[in-house]
């Protein structure tokens, strides 16, 4: 029995009402037909790659066309740009605020890579920060944090984050020694920040629906700097206790919330890791071979009781 | 043929609307309560976190268990009694699977689909090993082996039929890629022989969907006719399909040589033809999938056209083609706000469904982290000879500094 008529039958025993047959079975056969996804996309990539040819041509022709020729095309674009955006942005809220129109987020996804294009340009060229690369991504992660909680945009929060990550990274590589100790540190601390700086804002209420970003970066970040921690020999059980107290909390994060992707992260890093160290000083293949098939089995069991348990739950 | 009863997948598909429609508030918590309990279905599904979980275990699992077979009770065998035992657990992974399903109604669980794939997986490493690991190294293979292929494709076409999963269908595309090599040395020939395999599919996927634009079969075959569209476009496109990563393509010097002028020009037609055709079917069937592949291709037949004509790339090419792409969608979506209910001809630049705005997020989450690092030039160390600019021209910027 296909969903048409099934609709049909809900309609004459009473259960929706005619107004509310014809909606959905129009939405059943594709009437209206939304291009929304498609157009998003080809704004995205139009943005893109616009963005990409701007950033290779700068680059390649800088020298023909002269630096006042090269900013002043890249200030117009990033003011026109900004001014679009604050010209058309409703009133500003701590709720989740729907993006005024389909080429708004475009708009400043344009504006805050043409930045980003214009920030390297001007340090490669004169050199005011004296190539201290730290500085602009820790300017430009700010920048880019009040952009998405201006505008509601998740693309520039997701800038935010990644220069953010820059600015940690970059800070580290001035550092003369110790480097992988001191990353995977830093990492963890990066995570943390995130993790901590996401959660104080959903619970000051500002734009929550972006702590799931920040919980998502945060997770995958300390989970990579915990597990190279175990995969480092040298290093001693703290980096394990860590990894198995990571693995714990977004596995109960994950059941208590029903954020399946945290399960998932818990199994997935968590068994790597605990395989590394059962198997660091197992050479036989048997043993090898046997591990995987017993953990793996035993990995599928629990797995398989947490679906059916959610499955009922549902 | 298919494993899952119709009945099953339609209410599997009917719930799935239900619930999109209630979470949208189409439906009221009442009305959407009534109506599930009408389309109870006994299979058994999990989220898709822990359906790639449960794959990547099952996965493990088996691979490790064959190794352990191997490893105890067989030490060092002949590689026909390897292959042999290889095909006997292709047999049993795939009985595994069809168990699965039978009894434990898994539908979609990631541990059907892992035993599954690893029976195609070691059918062709069982054939290789069985019957053709006797022959040395020859530049010209030996024709028989085209049967491994072969019974990939076959196989992975049989479980697409059977368990739905469209990726098998995927697979199945990819093993005809390399039955050609085993039958002509001309790569013009063998570019025919895979659109051809690919236009007989298409053709065949056109005949049977019709029967099902309303049932739970549409959304799978919608799937497999834009992987043959895309699959027929690529192996058309002789920049793409003879692509060569290192770079030569950019700088459009590379010498198709080996095609025949007939052949590499009419190949440039259809290669502008094509986008058109796959775009106008993807619309008049309101096929979501149709239309993005025409969307693809119309991009990939612009960023190869140069390449194909031998003519040089500029770094301003990237802008015009995003320039494009904008204008194009916001050409688009005027139009259709400025018709009737902002709809012209059945279409909308409307958001519809809460799914659309799921996908945008979790999209715009993830390609916002990567995209800065692929576009922005990358920070200089301090090197006293950075400089700016610069580029060679004749290599399309691609040798100059930041």
């Amino acid at each position: 029995m296909t969903i048409l008529t099934r609709l049909e039958q809900w309609k004459e025993h009473g259960v929706i009402s005619p107004e509310q047959h014809a909606h959905l079975a129009g939405l059943s056969r594709g009437e209206p037909f939304s291009l929304f996804l498609e157009l998003s996309v080809l704004l995205f990539a139009g943005v893109l790659a616009f963005v990409a040819g701007l950033g290779w041509t700068v680059s390649t022709w800088s020298q023909q066309l002269g630096d006042v020729l090269v900013l002043t095309i890249l200030s117009a674009i990033l003011a026109a740009c900004f001014w679009y955006c604050f010209s058309r942005a409703p009133t500003w809220s701590p709720a989740e605020t729907p993006s005024p129109s389909l080429i708004f987020d475009y708009v400043l996804y344009l504006g805050s890579l043409t930045w980003s294009v214009e920030l390297a340009y001007v340090e490669n060229r004169f050199r005011v920060l004296s190539g201290q690369w730290d500085l602009y991504l820790l300017a430009t992660a700010g920048l880019f944090f009040f952009l998405a909680y201006r505008f509601d945009n998740r693309f520039a929060l997701s800038l935010a984050l990644s220069s953010l990550a820059g600015w940690f990274g970059l800070t580290i590589s001035h550092w003369p020694s110790h480097q992988d100790a001191a990353y995977r540190q830093y990492a963890i601390l990066y995570g943390l920040v995130v993790g901590v700086a996401g959660a104080l804002l959903k619970r000051r209420g500002l734009k929550s629906h972006f702590f799931g970003t920040y919980l998502n970066i945060a997770a995958n970040v300390v989970f990579w700097a915990v597990l190279s921690g175990v995969f480092n020999q040298q290093t001693d059980g703290v980096w394990f206790l860590a990894l198995l107290a990571a693995c714990g909390a977004s596995f109960a994060w994950g059941l208590a919330r029903r954020q399946f992707a945290f399960v998932a992260y818990a199994a997935v890093y968590g068994y790597v890791g605990v395989s590394s160290i059962f198997l660091r000083h197992v050479t036989e293949e048997t043993a090898v071979l046997s591990y995987f098939v017993l953990s793996g089995i035993a990995m599928l069991i629990v797995l398989v009781r947490i679906a059916r348990r959610f499955r009922r739950e549902a | 043929m298919r494993v899952y009863s119709a009945s099953s997948e339609e209410a599997l598909r009917a719930r799935n609307l239900l619930k999109e429609w209630a979470s949208e508030g189409f439906l009221s918590e009442a009305q959407y309560q009534r109506m599930e309990q009408e389309t109870v279905c006994e299979l058994r599904r999990t989220n898709i976190f822990l359906r790639l979980v449960l794959f990547l275990f099952t996965l493990i699992i088996v691979g490790a268990a064959v190794g352990l077979f191997f490893v105890v009770f067989l030490s060092h065998p002949p590689a026909q009694t390897s292959g042999v035992f290889l095909l006997i657990f292709a047999a049993i992974s795939y009985g595994a699977a069809e168990f699965a399903v039978s009894q434990a109604r898994l539908y979609r669980y990631g541990i059907e689909e892992a035993l599954a794939v690893c029976s195609v997986g070691f059918l062709c490493a069982g054939m290789q090993l069985a019957f053709f690991s006797g022959s040395h190294y020859s530049p010209t293979p030996d024709a028989a082996e085209f049967l491994i292929p072969a019974a990939g494709a076959i196989v992975s076409l049989w479980i697409w039929r059977r368990f739905g999963l469209p990726y098998a269908f995927l697979a199945a595309m990819i093993f005809v890629l390399f039955l050609p090599g085993y039958w002509t040395s001309s790569h013009s020939a063998q570019h025919l022989i895979v659109a051809a395999f690919y236009a007989a599919g298409l053709t065949s996927v056109a005949a049977v969907r019709s029967r099902h634009r309303f049932d739970f079969l549409n959304d799978g075959y919608s799937l497999v006719e834009a992987f043959l569209w895309l699959g027929l476009y690529l192996s058309i496109n002789l920049q793409l399909s003879s692509l060569n990563f290192t770079g030569e393509w950019w700088v459009a010097t590379r010498a198709l040589t080996e095609f025949p002028k007939s052949f590499y020009w009419a190949t440039w037609m259809l290669i502008w033809c094509l986008p058109p055709t796959v775009l106008a079917r993807g619309v008049r069937r309101k096929d979501r999938f149709v239309i993005a592949v025409g969307a693809i291709v119309a991009v990939l037949t612009f960023v190869t056209n140069k390449p194909y004509l031998g003519w040089q790339r500029h770094t301003w090419d990237p802008m015009l083609l995003g320039a494009l792409l904008i204008g194009v969608a916001l050409f688009i979506r005027r139009w259709f706000a400025s018709g009737p209910g902002e709809t012209r001809h059945g279409f909308t630049a409307q958001r519809l469904s809460g799914k659309d705005k799921q996908w945008m997020n979790a999209g715009s989450a993830a390609f916002g982290l990567v995209s800065p690092h692929s576009i922005t030039p990358s920070p200089q160390s301090g090197s006293p000879d950075v400089r700016f600019g610069g580029g060679d021209s004749g290599g399309g910027g691609a040798t100059s500094d930041f």
